[in-house]
């Protein structure tokens, strides 16, 4: 393949990759977008109810190469296993062109203006690294309605008060369903504000491609009629119908070649010898600027891999940020089951009501959480993780209580901000290689330990919510101290107008190195009370426009 | 590695058990013993040896509380289901020589049959849909997905 000739080179194909590379070839640039995962299409994606991306205990549906790339997963005891994805500690995103939003629940939410000043808010507890963003909403908010309407959020933007938009949203809101207007009286009894989360959905036809059918099998898996939307449907299409962009699949970033500068000259990778070989080879790349958008735990790595004599600890660790503050979401579940009477057709998406009700302001502790119910469930996640706890695990009276509590089942959730703490971490494993004879990502620590009172919280206002609406039962679990990353994995290549206090400028470039930019989670100084993806895409276009208009 | 003979009847008798039959095909009538079996032998092969030496163990558990010449499968329902709850009370009658201990065992064949008989029926463990119809659930997809 054609090595030279580029002015960008793109790490990941996921959302952040996958926009950088639409914004970019649509600019003009010559793009080399290179993914470690494949082109997966529909039929590709098996829809397997015992692997796919909400259950994973023997592999998942776009995981193609587990074997060869291990991670490292330290426990709060110090316990060290090396995990492969299909483990839970592996804190795996899909590896795959379009990433983690092939598989996706859709939930595009921007986060609440005081997200992005925390610390100016509540105060850093001792042993966080909590801190506010460099930058405000208001700088953000023209990309967020830029990422709704390119890639296609239904929502209801008169009721979506917190971060109002002043068009209508692109697609119009999901449907209530009869549980989520059950729940929405039970909220409104309460006097909490309730609304059509945004979902990045088509819900009519757009662009092209079809609208969702409501079908049972959607998040962990590829969408049947292609109306689940991300990069991979759109900017990514949109790049490569330019012929400016170039996509190699299954390409393994091995380092960031860097000048005597400090200017990032290319890539070395490792990829197919010829298109469509199972053989990899080594090659390399060079360019004019370099984007990383591997999610923030291949990143991170990347950046620690790609140590020079003059950046002995990676690139842009000159603070010893890299890696650290390690992030996602703690998910308090709520569960209950529904009152005689109210219907449950059972139908995706499945998430249709939400509250912000408590993303801040609660009494006594830092942030909160937006609530929602959750995605149409298979019968075996229904088994696993929501009957009631006294219901016996084996025999009839188990098979009884799915029979007869299955479709009457009702849960809720939320994702909790994290207080993030600098022990959370990625670093390089001393022992353990990838099949490149790499060092593979170690993860390690929890964690803030305030973020489990928030979680506790949340906890009990979502119970507040069932009980309000009249469910039958109400129970849920407390939370423990973890680290938590997984597919809202962020914060490890952080935002920062000192280049003591983080990894990345304002705008997402690595401090030190002006030609190399990074468009994933990695960039997120705090990860919002929301799902973050939305905010992954509002920064790579922001991210983009800049390097577009750079020259 | 496959189960043998013995075993696999210690299985089915299990099977029938952890999930039985009645309005609705049990584990056992919805092929759960084959999704089992297939499991072992591929993505949960690492399990194969602990859950074959726990087959046997439950004989031995017969054994011990019901006499020699016993067998699990050969004891009446009640004195299989009492055995399981004393497995699942970690109260074997038998030392347990390996993990996974008896409650672990147990535990584990329990997650496996529900894996099987609720899973897609690709998986062979839930011939018909068996269960899916009996708790009401069908994923509804499109007969011709427009997706690429």
């Amino acid at each position: 393949m054609k090595a030279d000739g580029f002015d960008v080179i793109i790490v990941g194909a996921g959302l952040g990759g996958g926009i950088a590379a639409g914004v970019l070839a649509e600019a003009g640039r010559r793009v080399l977008l290179l993914e470690r995962g494949s082109a997966l299409g529909y039929r590709d994606i098996p829809g397997d109810h015992l692997r796919h991306h909400r259950l994973t205990a023997y592999g998942d549906n776009t995981t193609r190469d587990a074997v060869g790339h291990p991670r490292v997963f330290v426990d709060p005891s110090g316990a060290t296993r090396t995990v492969l994805p299909r483990d839970a500690d592996y804190h795996h995103n899909a590896f795959t062109v379009g990433g983690g939003a092939r598989v996706w629940g859709m939930q595009a939410w921007r986060f609440h203006p005081d997200d992005f000043r925390m610390a100016s808010r509540y105060g850093t507890p001792a042993g966080s690294s909590l801190a506010d963003w460099p930058l405000a909403y208001a700088d953000l908010a023209p990309f967020y309605e830029r990422a709704e309407d390119e890639i296609g959020v239904a929502g209801d933007h008169a009721a979506t008060r917190y971060a109002p938009r002043d068009r209508a949203y692109p697609l119009p809101p999901v449907p209530l369903s009869p549980t989520g207007a059950w729940l929405a009286r039970g909220a409104a009894a309460l006097g909490w504000d309730h609304f059509a989360p945004p979902l990045a959905v088509n819900t009519v036809p757009r662009h092209g491609r079809s609208a969702c059918v409501q079908c049972r099998q959607c998040i962990g898996f590829a969408c049947p009629t292609d109306a689940r939307n991300g990069s991979h449907n759109t900017l990514l299409p949109r790049a490569l119908a330019t012929d400016r962009c170039t996509l190699v699949t299954r390409a393994h970033v091995a380092r960031v070649l860097t000048d005597a500068s400090g200017r990032a000259a290319g890539v070395e990778y490792f990829a197919p010898t010829a298109p469509g070989s199972a053989q990899l080879s080594r090659h390399t790349a060079r360019a004019r600027t370099i984007i990383l958008a591997g999610g923030a735990i291949e990143t991170a790595r990347l950046l620690l891999l790609s140590a020079s004599p003059r950046h002995p600890r990676g690139l842009g660790n000159h603070s010893d940020h890299v890696g650290r503050h390690l992030q996602g979401h703690y998910y308090p579940v709520v569960s209950g089951l529904l009152p005689p009477g109210v219907e449950n057709p059972n139908l995706g998406p499945g998430v249709c009501l939400a509250t912000t009700r408590f993303n801040h302001g609660n009494p006594g502790v830092i942030g909160g959480a937006m609530l929602a119910n959750d995605f149409v469930k298979l019968p075996i996640i229904f088994w696993r993780e929501h009957l009631p706890p006294d219901v016996p695990r084996w025999g009839l009276a188990n098979k009884r209580a799915m029979r007869d509590l299955y479709l009457r089942g009702i849960d809720l959730r939320g994702p909790v901000q994290e207080i993030p703490s600098p022990d959370s971490r990625v670093t390089l494993d001393p022992v353990v290689l990838d099949r490149f004879g790499l060092p593979v990502a170690r993860l390690s620590g929890t964690t803030h330990p305030e973020t489990v009172r928030t979680a506790e919280f949340i906890r009990a206002r979502a119970e507040d919510w069932l009980r309000a609406a009249g469910a039958e039962r109400v129970w849920s679990s407390p939370l423990s101290l973890r680290l938590s990353a997984a597919q809202h994995q962020a914060g490890t290549a952080r935002l920062a107008a000192d280049p003591r206090d983080g990894v990345t400028d304002p705008w997402g470039r690595v401090h030190g190195h002006d030609n190399l930019w990074i468009t994933d989670g990695s960039l997120h100084v705090t990860n919002g009370g929301f799902n973050p993806a939305l905010t992954i895409m509002a920064l790579a276009f922001r991210a983009a426009e800049k390097i577009a208009r750079s020259g | 590695m496959s189960l043998a003979s013995p075993q696999l009847v210690t299985l089915r008798a299990l099977l029938e058990r952890l999930i039985p039959a009645d309005d609705f095909p049990g584990a056992l009538a919805a092929g759960t013993d084959h999704f089992i079996v297939a499991l072992l032998a591929g993505d949960a092969a690492d399990e194969a040896t602990g859950i074959a030496l726990g087959l046997e163990q439950l004989d031995a558990e017969a054994v011990a509380r019901h006499g020699t010449e016993r067998t699990f499968a050969s004891l009446a329902i009640g004195q299989q289901d009492a055995l399981l709850l004393a497995l699942e009370r970690g109260e074997p009658a038998t030392p347990w020589p390996m993990p996974p201990t008896a409650a672990a065992f147990l535990n584990r064949m329990v997650t496996l049959t529900a894996e099987g008989f609720y899973a897609d029926p690709a998986n062979g463990g839930n011939r018909d849909a068996a269960s899916w119809r009996m708790v009401g659930y069908d994923p509804r997809l499109p007969p011709d997905p427009s997706a690429p």
